[in-house]
């Protein structure tokens, strides 16, 4: 290991080896998925997303939720994710293709929220959730998504955009209303969005034991 | 093409062919660059230990600064994360890197104008990425969270200064390369590889996003394994033999665990998507390689324990060689307990829970800045001609950092641990999670204001050397009386 051309070339092939594998191989392999057809339902899995949910990923991405989410759903049995209701099935690379960027996640400081929108219905119960976490989960530890609202006065008419129902220290004085911003829209919108609950072939669901 | 009798004569064979002339020439050569390159790091050190203090914080108190999009926890998060890898970790190694490069070389730095003003660019493009984070253009890929406008700056300032390193080696006197030097030598090939790939493919024209998960955590993972660890270990590797005067004790172990540690290191990242959405034999390559890695770590720490056997005492005065070990034994730890986490049935109860946060800190932290630490109480007396002012603040350093680290690791993993079973517990909700590991914390957050103070201790140390108010004639700053005969190796 004295000459330099030597080690460095030693150095190129180890890594490179790692770099085809975990780099390489990816790129060529699942790097162009595309969406399956269902002849049961005659839809396509995963099902496109609105123009909103692709801008509410920006929102996801620029607030940092991945910091504290994962979106992920793993295998079962060796892991309880399926056992615990995070999802169906195991979430496998086709179902990450309407996304720009993979939230994986590496911390679960909340839950899981591959399916988050099977767990919320409605646009206003994430609002109220996003505006002030803790009058929803007292206990919780998520912080508040204030910025992404604002405070108005009331003009002639409440607005049908306003936030219903909010309670606790930051709920509107009277004849003012909470409205959220284009950015708390579209990232309710992708909230929505995220259900996977559709089949895949490669990812059948385990069977009850 | 082995020839380790070379390396073995480590010491002789530098004493013998510099002189104190030489010497000093290479020294006056580095000296602009390399306290340029410290002292930024010490900047961002204690910026990004700030940052982290505030997001340690918020996770007890979510409500702290939540009036802000600026100050937002998934904001702070990855600035303190990144500042902390780029800013402080990587512009130490480029300092620590480049001086014992010089000084094994044998050859003055070239054209240092140029090698300046790269790192110019390069803390500019750290505090352009900080910013845009700040503002929200920030990735949200971990380690890799620098907005696409700022991460070309930074890669082409590190091109520039990769390059000195490649021009010092292929200049060097004639004669064998030590342990030391292709380490580093492996570390400045690897980044420049590594961030470029992920930044093509995440960041600047994305692949699909089904291809992107094990793209990131190769990369995350092989920002400590293949530039931060090779620099650390390399420069560790000049330090001790130096302090105690005896040569690396192996040079058949340096070879095996260089190899080996590029070899599995590279494929170890791969273990934090365990079950996750890759491929099958992916998880396994991963796991093998998480478990084939303790062969670079035993071997790195067995042949440091041959170098200082019978020699540890001088830890007890010398502040270089005292942080330099316990940095080379952090990588110890943290290797043992990667290699311990990467077991799937273990991995599957403590992949998301605190535990992970602890072993990064464990190895970003324990490991890495330790062993920077010491480099640094190593070089800036030998660049400068001044020694520590104060051994208080040295010994306050130390004592603030280990106990910071201890306590706040400890806590992360037994909180980890806690929650880790019980968001695998079928029965236990994830509230009861929160719950177990809310006064961990708590704890976290205590300890994160240790490891402020010690970074405050260290950088106002630096700024009174800088100043020289530590005269050289009163010998060199001890911790303790040395008990042995060997001051002479201290002043070298
Ligand atoms: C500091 C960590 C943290 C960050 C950052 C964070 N969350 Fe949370 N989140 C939590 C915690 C903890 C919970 C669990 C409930 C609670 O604590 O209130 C949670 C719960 C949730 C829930 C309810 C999940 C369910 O199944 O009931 C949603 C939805 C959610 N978060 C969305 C978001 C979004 C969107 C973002 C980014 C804008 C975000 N979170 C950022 C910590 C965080």
């Amino acid at each position: 290991m004295n000459k330099l051309p030597l080690l460095f070339t030693g150095i190129l092939i180890v890594f490179g080896t790692a770099w085809l594998g975990l780099v390489a191989y990816p790129v060529s392999n699942l790097g162009h998925l595309q969406p399956l057809d269902d002849e049961d339902t005659a839809g396509y899995f995963p099902p496109s997303v609105s123009g909103l949910a692709v801008a509410g990923q920006k929102v996801y991405a620029s607030a940092g939720c991945v910091y504290c989410h994962t979106q992920q759903v793993r295998l079962d049995p060796t892991s309880t994710d399926i056992a615990k209701k995070l999802g169906v099935r195991q979430t496998v690379p086709r179902d990450y293709i309407r996304e720009k960027t993979a939230f994986l996640g590496k911390r679960r400081i909340g839950q899981d929220l591959s399916n988050v929108g099977t767990r919320f219905k409605e646009a206003n119960a994430l609002h109220q959730y996003l505006y002030e976490p803790a009058t929803v989960t007292p206990w919780g530890k998520m912080p508040s998504y204030r910025y992404l609202y604002k405070l108005t006065k009331i003009v002639s008419q409440p607005s049908a955009d306003a936030i219903q129902g909010l309670k606790g220290p930051h709920a509107p004085p009277a004849g003012y209303e909470v409205i959220p911003t284009e950015d708390a829209k579209a990232l309710v919108a992708y909230l929505l969005s995220l259900n996977k609950n559709y089949p895949l072939p490669e990812s059948p669901e385990p069977t009850a034991k | 093409m082995n020839q380790p009798s070379h390396s073995s004569h480590h010491e002789d064979t530098e004493v013998r062919t510099l002189s104190n002339e030489a010497r000093a020439a290479i020294d006056a050569s580095t000296r602009g660059p390399v306290i340029l390159f410290l002292g930024s790091s010490i900047f961002w050190l204690v910026i990004g230990t700030f940052l982290k203090l505030l997001a340690d914080w918020q996770l007890t108190i979510p409500t702290l600064l939540d009036c802000t999009a600026l100050f937002t926890y998934g904001r702070i998060e990855p600035a303190q994360n990144n500042i902390l890898l780029y800013g402080w970790a990587s512009t130490a190694a480029f300092g620590a890197g480049l001086w014992v490069t010089a000084r094994l070389s044998r050859v003055p730095l070239l054209h240092k104008k140029l090698l300046t003003s790269a790192g110019i660019i390069w803390n500019l493009g750290v505090l352009l990425g900080t910013v845009g984070i700040l503002i929200g253009d920030g990735n949200s890929i971990p380690g890799l969270d620098f907005p696409g406008y700022a991460s070309p700056i930074l890669l082409i300032a590190y091109v520039l200064i990769a390059s000195w390193i490649i021009i010092t080696l292929r200049q060097r006197q004639p004669g064998a390369l030590f342990a030391s030097q292709w380490f580093i030598f492996a570390g400045f090939l690897s980044f420049p590889w590594l961030y470029a790939t992920a930044n093509i493919l995440l960041v600047w024209h994305p692949v699909q996003a089904s291809a992107q998960g094990p793209i990131a955590s190769w990369f995350l993972e092989n920002i400590t394994n293949l530039w931060l660890a090779p620099v650390a270990i390399g420069t560790g590797f000049y330090v001790v033999p130096k302090l105690v005067s005896r040569p690396i004790s192996s040079p058949s172990l340096s070879v095996l665990g260089f190899w080996t540690l590029i070899l599995f290191g590279s494929w170890t990242g791969i273990g934090s998507l365990m079950g996750g959405p890759v491929p099958a034999w992916m998880m396994g390559a991963g796991v093998a390689a998480s478990i084939m890695a303790i062969i670079p770590v035993l071997s790195i720490a067995i042949n440091l324990h041959l170098t200082l056997r019978g020699k540890y005492s001088a830890m007890s005065w010398s502040p270089a060689l005292r942080f330099t070990v316990f940095g080379l034994y952090g990588f110890f730890f943290s290797g043992v307990l990667a290699t311990l986490f990467a077991l799937p049935s273990f991995n599957a109860v403590i992949q998301f829970s605190d535990v992970v946060a602890g072993a990064s800190l464990l190895s970003l932290y324990g490991f890495v800045s330790m062993t920077f630490f010491g480099a640094i109480y190593y070089i800036v007396p030998r660049l400068i001609d001044a020694e520590w002012p104060c051994v208080k603040l040295i010994r306050w350093h130390f004592w603030f950092a280990l106990s910071g680290l201890v306590l706040s690791v400890s806590a992360l993993f037994l909180g980890g641990l806690l929650q880790g079973f019980a968001q695998f517990d079928v029965a236990s909700t994830f509230r009861s999670s929160i719950e177990f590991v809310s006064p961990f914390r708590f704890l976290a957050a205590i300890s994160s204001v240790l490891l402020l103070l010690a970074n405050l201790s260290f950088a106002f140390s630096f700024v009174l050397m800088l100043l020289k108010t530590g005269k050289s004639e009163s010998g060199p700053a001890l911790l303790n009386e040395p008990t042995e005969n060997s001051l002479e190796t201290l002043a070298v």
